[in-house]
């Protein structure tokens, strides 16, 4: 059974509205929870909320502020009401950046600097999506890229943002040096042979050493990726699996709860002529896959029937074009995330664990778990430190409940070996990073050198920062 | 069955699907749009609003999303997608943008702009400057 995401989107979406039948079955498709509850937009001083992509964590700056360079950015870090918080697009779905103290913007300070040789130096403010074109421009790329295009530069390095292939690094894996603002307003360059303890913190660093002003990025030439989207069952694909990973560039895949079936996802290069991906149609698989549970959840065995039947018809859905318009996405419906990295050897059953939890435990998911697998980087607080991982990401919509995921989804991850991504949902604490982390102690031990007021600390880095080094 | 229809509510009983599935005649009005053609890429990539520091915030943040069919953000100057929503009124728009509503992510993703430039934004978006 192989068959096309997009074309399936149209077959599902008229099958669903078939089987759900006319006005009615259209309005209990439709059918779903109340938008959550929003905080005032101002508190009791006027402060206006400052809120995250997907809505759960929220704050009252009292300042906000967008230097312009990194002059101005020194004097501002070092003048400006603590705590000191960076933002981004808002992505990340742990508290890192609610402050009541100042939000700091770096929209102002984005572009590209230079080429030289292989390599790019970009300011921190620059977002993926901007970057992509402005290296194509030049001839070249960064050799991977996460699902989403929104975030800042300075973001993704922060949080070990990623993408997927068994050679590829994450993003902070691809930086040759960095330049940071610390808290008290100076600039300092960090490289392998610069700096070289700062380097390697500040690469995964939840903006708690300074701000990065820019980075140095490895790049490669600007090559046409030939990308393939089709479902099969999710047996052939984990059986699959790591011969795909082996084998492609770029490989991911999403197991559909709920269906028996994964969506499976390659890139590898090409020199074949551009043919464009066209819309963005993810957003209608997960309106099909919503309007599935909404009038099927009642009955795993209908449910998966009827996304079977839904969903078994066309070819695959293939595209030919620049890797910066193929491996990010806009990504327009919100949810909320719980992703950990795994070793790679138990990436694969802790996910059939979490599919089975899933589908025995949470009818109301609906949106595929996504499975990549991210090569090694030696960053004291990257994930990837000690060996390659495979990553597994639940997501929730963004009206539905989260809180399961910690119940029942966190311990699996925990006991497959799993380091939880800096952004995304999870609940461990300092002495649980400790023991995941065997540099974490160096990390605070730097940390608290250069912030020894802990301006950069936000009341979430507070508490998994505290341990004090021995 | 039942523990989970009752612990989720949007889930749907076999009864209330049985007589969903009765009502067939009306599947041909599902996914019927008649809404006239949004603004051309050309005009989504070239709008911009005439003061240049509101042009900038436009730029880094509404832009994102209401300049790019198929994000489900109402894009930039379709009379026909900001009709309903002006209609509510200015001060409703501007909180939905703050805190944030449906797709919308609180702020717009504008990390400093002022109540005042989310009304200047929305009025450019929503063509309704003049």
């Amino acid at each position: 059974m192989k068959i096309s995401r997009r074309a399936a989107l149209y077959t599902a979406g008229a099958g669903a509205a078939a089987l759900g039948a006319g006005a009615v079955g259209i309005g209990i498709a439709n059918r779903e929870l109340p938008e959550p509850a929003a905080p005032p937009a101002t508190d009791d001083k006027g402060h206006v909320v400052w809120r995250n992509w997907s809505g759960i964590r929220y704050s009252y700056p009292q300042s906000r502020i967008a230097p312009a360079s990194e002059g101005e950015l020194a004097h501002l870090l070092k003048h400006s009401p603590a705590p000191i918080r960076a933002v981004g697009a808002g992505h990340s779905f742990m508290p890192l950046v609610p402050t009541n103290g100042t939000l700091l913007s770096l929209d102002s300070m984005a572009g590209l600097v230079e080429i030289a040789g292989d390599e790019a130096t970009v300011l921190a403010g620059t977002r993926l999506g901007d970057l992509g074109p402005a290296l194509a421009s030049r001839g070249r790329a960064m050799a991977n890229l996460p699902d989403i295009n929104k975030q800042s530069l300075a973001g993704a390095l922060g949080t070990a943002t990623h993408g997927t292939g068994k050679t590829l690094r994450a993003l902070h894996g691809d930086v040759t040096a960095l330049r940071i603002a610390t808290a008290d307003g100076n600039i300092v360059d960090c490289s392998k042979q610069k700096n070289p303890d700062l380097f390697d913190a500040a690469r995964v660093s939840l903006g708690s050493l300074g701000i990065i002003v820019q980075a140095t990025l490895k790049t490669i030439p600007s090559r046409r990726l030939h990308r393939r989207v089709w479902l099969e069952t999710l047996e052939e694909t984990l059986s699959a699996a790591e011969q795909r990973w082996s084998t492609h560039r770029n490989f991911e895949f999403y197991a559909v709860p709920f269906t028996g079936l994964a969506a499976n996802i390659t890139h590898d290069e090409t020199n074949e002529p551009a043919r464009p991906r066209g819309p963005e149609t993810d957003s209608e698989f997960l309106t099909v896959l919503k309007e599935l549970r909404n009038l099927f959840g009642f009955s795993n065995t209908i449910r998966r029937a009827a996304a079977q039947l839904l969903l078994a018809s066309t070819a695959p859905e293939e595209a030919v074009d620049e890797g910066w318009k193929l491996l990010s996405t806009e990504r327009p419906v919100r949810f909320n995330e719980m992703e950990f990295h795994l070793p790679a050897e138990t990436q694969l059953s802790a996910l059939r664990e979490v599919v089975l939890t899933i589908e025995k435990m949470r009818p109301d998911v609906f949106f595929p778990i996504e499975a990549r697998r991210i090569a090694t980087d030696d960053a004291w607080l990257s994930p990837f430190q000690g060996g390659p991982r495979g990553s597994v990401a639940v997501h929730t919509y963004y009206k539905d409940e989260y809180e399961f995921l910690f119940q029942l989804i966190e311990p699996i991850f925990r006991r497959h070996g799993g380091r939880p991504h800096w952004g995304k949902l999870n609940s461990l604490k300092g002495s649980d990073f400790a023991a995941l982390y065997p540099r974490w102690k160096d990390f605070i031990s730097l940390r608290q050198s250069l912030d020894p007021e802990r301006r950069l600390l936000n009341d979430y880095l507070q508490k998994i920062f505290a341990t004090q080094p021995e | 069955m039942r523990q989970w229809t009752s612990k989720f509510p949007h889930l749907q009983s076999p009864r209330t699907m049985g007589v969903a599935c009765a009502v067939v005649s009306l599947l041909a009005l599902y996914g019927c749009d008649q809404r006239p053609a949004p603004p051309s890429a050309e005009q989504l990539a070239t709008l911009e609003p005439a003061d240049s520091r509101l042009s900038k915030l436009y730029e880094h943040s509404c832009k994102a999303c209401h300049a790019v069919p198929g994000s489900s953000a109402p894009l930039v100057h379709d009379r026909n997608a900001w009709d309903t929503r002006w209609s509510k009124g200015l001060s409703v728009l501007r909180n939905h943008v703050i805190v944030g509503f449906q797709a919308m992510p609180a702020g717009g993703q504008c990390t400093v702009c002022a109540p005042k430039d989310y009304d200047d934004l929305i009025r450019f978006m929503a063509d309704r400057e003049n």
